[in-house]
């Protein structure tokens, strides 16, 4: 493109364009009346004469038109993209010529949009990304409402038969129940397994189809079907090496044979994680015992049905059932409901996930607001520069679009290197990752994120830049000339980037706030005693199948040997096994229950407790202490008296100001028409049983020999580290059973710090932005500082000259640092009060708007403040008056 | 009428403007009159047909215009031919003689 295109007349409009076109051929016209007129023909018909000789005159002056506009509209477009070239150019060459400014400018923005495209990849990844399901959102949960109002997603066979027969709103519903499996029998190890028992219809509910094979038949969960299983993804290509001859092949899950039948892809094992799936068949007892809660239910909500309409009909089922069935229902349950299966499964983790998303949001804020201050002070360097294109006759809009060209190179240029540390940001976020993120592990920066990348790149671009293009295009021709080189609008450009620096500050601020809220918080979690102790404890579990622990006396047998075999394992100083009574084990049954001897509750009031097997030594190795009576002793068999020991929070509920030893529990559970229960013989110290920031609940424990259960969790106490035991359990268990798999065997410690996972996830990652908004602002400070007291060397110089001390400078020069910090601290702890609120669900024993919290990021804030002016104001201080005078510093 | 002997003439209307103008900057009556003149009358170029060319050479990038003043001092739109169009024009003329040299043989073989 020739060099001289750069100078153009301005392009014509289409008014313009069509006068010319009259104008040449009306000059033809009269050029060729003219000549006929010479010839010695009279004016009026020469006139006409020409006329006739054109040709068509209507049609070639549309045509002409025509062509003139498509070329003049050709010439704007290429004239843009001409603009737009130079523009580039010119703005490559100007970040490369001042490379300090554009390295700090594009780092800055690297780590705001790469930090904001990981937590969105993560968002989005787990709780935005529509679930792995046909219509999702057309899934719910079944749900029974207690009087308090709370919600128990458990149902029992007869309840949900009765349920699934009366519902209209929903077109299917469906069953499952989270359990474990052994899969043996295949020459591998033996493995445990997360298992999910579902309905035959339930992937037809899901709207999940295979990646191989099929999925359930109807009647498959019928008694007497033949056993089938579909296994997942993960599982087949793991155990199995991607085997397709495995479909139709048996495998053996807790020792029965089951024939596979097919394979589910990877990301559908919500919402359990399962890895294999087999049909429920509800036994005899499971269809008689209406009381007998252990599985959740799923429902697809009917064409054209509404969730309301569905809650609606639920509510008439739920108070239906409630009244017709008071003995096994009334306690249990007023009403029934449905919920959003979404929201069930990503509820809790959404909130926080999207406050993470925030507050990454406004560290890239911040760095926008650094980066429009690095771009203020430019321009007052470039000012120059700027009057002088402007004296060439660049108008403001061009001026605006050329520095805004710059910014938006330095943006695309920092979401670039954005993309690459977000990617790298997300791996480490899946490493560092606690349980109960669903999805978590799937997140990855995919277009989508890369989509997201592009336009925050675009959007910071002009954010951050456009308020310094306004102000720098409105450059003063004559005040320039007139003040010299060095800023004409000096006051405006430092009130602008005080400004903004109170902003940022603000900003840093709020973010402060909630990673101090969220850092007490977590320190108050570990504070919290669990009430055992978890260090020099190991845990493992065991699952006995039913097929070779058929009856009671078998599994005494095992569980017993088992115990006795682990105590005599050198550096053992106790061990036992509990069902259900694991803490932070996840399980958690529930039983009614009486007091012998009191009158007896109505129906619908009947008093609930936890309810938990134990061995005699389980007590021990779990450094429990035994604050009344006394613990199970092995005298607690099978057919002596039965007893029970209770937790110190069963005591303040259900005895308070009694002694409890003595009474007789009778639970809501009949064996041979006989209750299960017994005397009370001992009471033992509260424990933490779910997780630290939860009340400790009212738990029984019955003699393990009293009520054998096949799902063992076992805790050794052991004198020193135990790591070294591993491979002596497992041999011992394989002595006793070698297709038995050891599964779950960790630390009693980690299981602990597995259950504040979650918190500490949060509270890093926050802490993390508030670190980072932390420095930003405090190089916001910095640089505003130190570029105002290059600004004021001469006025410095002459107050030093009429005797300022150095301190009296270095004083000024800080107060003015502080005071930005001072509002941006104001405005930020106002913003944090509201903004905090949010927390509240994240937070531990600290209230939202915690004093202490407040008062501390304050104290940060402005100590940083005071250190980032100190340096810009010890430079103050050292300035040598005669220089400044001279204008020579 | 048939569309190659169309396109023939719309070629044959560029070559001649473009031969024309080669000899210097001029507008469309002294176009149209100078192919008249050189022609010695044979060539009769309807002017819709002359204009309408120019307008399309002019967006083809091969001549570029530019107002000026007339003989008559009145104000014109004058043509040029660009370097592009010099070039179109050594293209046109020998793919010109060409085509002649081919249609003679085969006439005067006949």
């Amino acid at each position: 493109m020739p060099r001289r295109r750069a100078f153009r007349f301005p392009r014509r409009s289409a008014a313009q364009v069509a006068a010319d076109v009259e104008e040449e051929l009306g000059f033809h016209l009269e050029m060729v009346a003219a000549e006929l007129v010479d010839a010695g023909w009279p004016q009026e018909e020469a006139r006409m004469e020409a006329r006739r000789r054109f040709g068509d005159l209507e049609g070639t002056r549309e045509y002409c038109c025509a062509l003139d506009e498509s070329k003049e509209n050709q010439m704007k477009w290429m004239g843009r993209m001409e603009e737009l070239g130079q523009d580039l150019r010119f703005a490559g060459r100007q970040l490369l010529k001042s490379p300090g400014f554009s390295l700090v400018a594009a780092l800055t923005l690297a780590l705001g949009i790469g930090a904001t495209t990981a937590i969105f990849s993560v968002v989005y990844g787990a709780v935005l990304r529509p679930l792995p399901f046909q219509d999702p959102e057309r899934l719910v949960m079944g749900g029974f409402v207690s009087d308090e109002g709370k919600v128990q997603k458990a149902f029992s066979a007869p309840n949900f038969l009765d349920w699934k027969a009366a519902s209209h709103t929903l077109s299917g519903v469906t069953s499952i129940e989270n359990g474990t499996l052994n899969l043996s029998g295949d020459g591998s190890e033996p493995e445990r397994l997360q298992a999910a028992q579902v309905g035959a219809d339930f992937f037809k509910v899901m709207g999940i189809q295979p990646l191989a094979g099929r999925t359930f038949a109807p009647g498959e969960d019928k008694a007497g079907a033949s056993r089938v299983a579909v296994i997942s993804e993960k599982l087949w290509r793991g155990r199995f090496g991607g085997d397709p001859g495995l479909i139709h092949r048996s495998i053996l899950l807790n020792g029965e044979p089951y024939q596979v039948i097919g394979v589910l892809q990877k990301g559908v094992q919500l919402p359990s994680s399962a890895d294999v799936w087999v049909p429920k068949v509800f036994s005899a007892d499971e269809m008689q015992s209406r009381g007998g809660v252990f599985f959740a239910a799923i429902g697809r909500l009917a064409p054209g049905v509404t969730l309301e309409a569905a809650r609606a009909e639920a509510d008439v089922i739920g108070r239906r059932l409630s009244a017709q069935y008071p003995d096994a229902n009334a306690s249990y349950f007023k009403t029934m409901t449905v919920e959003s299966l979404s929201d069930q499964i990503l509820g809790d983790t959404r909130k926080p996930l999207l406050i993470l998303l925030g507050a990454v949001g406004f560290v890239l804020l911040i760095a926008c607001v650094n980066v429009a201050n690095l771009l203020l002070v430019r321009a007052a360097v470039r000012e120059g520069e700027i009057v002088i294109r402007a004296a060439l006759g660049a108008g403001r809009g061009r001026i605006i679009r050329q520095l805004l060209t710059e910014s938006l190179v330095l943006a695309l240029a920092g979401g670039a290197a954005g993309v690459a540390i977000a990617s790298w940001i997300v791996k480490g976020l899946i490493a560092l990752g606690p349980q109960g993120i669903p999805r978590l592990d799937q997140a990855h920066v995919d277009g989508t994120a890369l989509l997201f990348a592009l336009g925050i790149s675009l959007l910071t671009g002009i954010l951050f830049g456009l308020a310094p293009a306004l102000q720098t295009s409105r450059t003063d021709l004559s005040g320039v000339i007139r003040e010299g080189t060095r800023g004409s609008k000096g006051r405006a450009g430092t009130r602008a980037r005080g400004v903004l620096v109170v902003v940022e500050t603000a900003l840093a601020v709020i973010l402060l706030a909630g990673a101090g809220l969220l850092i007490r918080s977590f320190s108050r979690l570990q504070d919290v005693s669990p009430g055992f102790e978890p260090e020099h404890a190991m845990t493992f579990k065991l699952q006995l199948p039913e097929k070779r622990y058929s009856t009671e006396e078998k599994l005494r047998g095992f569980t017993g040997a088992l115990i006795e075999r682990l105590e005599r394992l050198p550096g053992v100083e106790a061990a036992g096994a509990t069902f259900s009574g694991m803490p932070f084990g996840g399980n958690v049954d529930v039983l009614t229950f009486s007091v012998a001897g009191r009158p007896p509750a109505p129906v619908d009031k009947e008093e609930a407790i936890r309810i938990a097997t134990a061995t005699p030594g389980y007590f021990k190795a779990l450094g429990l202490r035994v604050v009344r009576g006394r613990p199970f002793m092995p005298q607690d068999r099978a057919g002596a008296p039965q007893v029970v020991v209770i937790n110190e929070a069963a005591v303040r509920k259900h005895f308070p100001g009694e002694n409890p030893l003595g009474h007789r529990i009778e639970l809501g559970w009949t064996v041979d028409g006989v209750h299960r229960g017994g005397e009370i013989v001992g009471v033992v110290a509260d424990f933490k049983q779910d997780a630290l920031e939860n009340e400790i609940e009212p738990e029984l424990f019955l003699p393990y020999d009293q009520a054998p259960q096949d799902a063992l969790s076992v805790v050794l106490r052991t004198r020193s580290d135990s790591q070294g035991l591993v491979s002596a359990i497992q041999s011992q268990v394989r002595g006793l059973d070698p297709d038995l798999p050891v599964y779950g065997m960790q630390p009693v410690g980690e299981l602990v710090a597995t259950s504040t996972s979650q918190p500490r996830f949060y509270m890093l990652l926050l802490g993390g932005f508030a670190a980072l908004a932390l420095v930003l602002a405090a190089v916001g400070i910095y640089g505003v500082i130190a570029y105002a007291v290059r600004q004021r060397t001469q006025e410095i110089g002459i107050r030093m000259a009429l005797g300022a001390s150095r301190d009296r400078v270095m004083g000024m020069v800080v107060r003015q640092g502080l005071t930005l910090a001072l509002l941006g601290a104001a405005a930020g702890l106002l913003g944090a009060f509201l903004a905090t609120r949010g927390l509240r669900s994240l937070l531990y024993e600290v209230s939202a708007s915690d004093p202490m919290t407040y008062v501390g990021v304050a104290a940060v804030l402005i100590a940083v403040a005071a250190v980032a002016s100190y340096l810009p104001a010890r430079r103050a201080a050292r300035t040598e008056p005669q220089l400044a005078l001279r204008g020579e510093v | 009428m048939p569309k190659t002997s169309l396109d023939l003439m719309q070629g044959t209307v560029a070559v001649l403007i473009l031969k024309a103008l080669s000899w210097g900057p001029m507008h469309g009556y002294d176009v149209s009159r100078s192919i008249r003149q050189r022609s010695e009358g044979e060539l009769g170029l309807e002017d819709a047909a002359l204009y309408q060319a120019l307008h399309r050479l002019e967006k083809k990038g091969w001549i570029e215009a530019e107002w000026g003043l007339s003989e008559n001092n009145r104000r014109a739109k004058f043509y040029r031919l660009t370097d592009d169009g010099r070039e179109a024009l050594q293209a046109e003329l020998s793919t010109w003689k060409r085509y002649v040299d081919a249609v003679s043989k085969v006439l005067e073989t006949a």
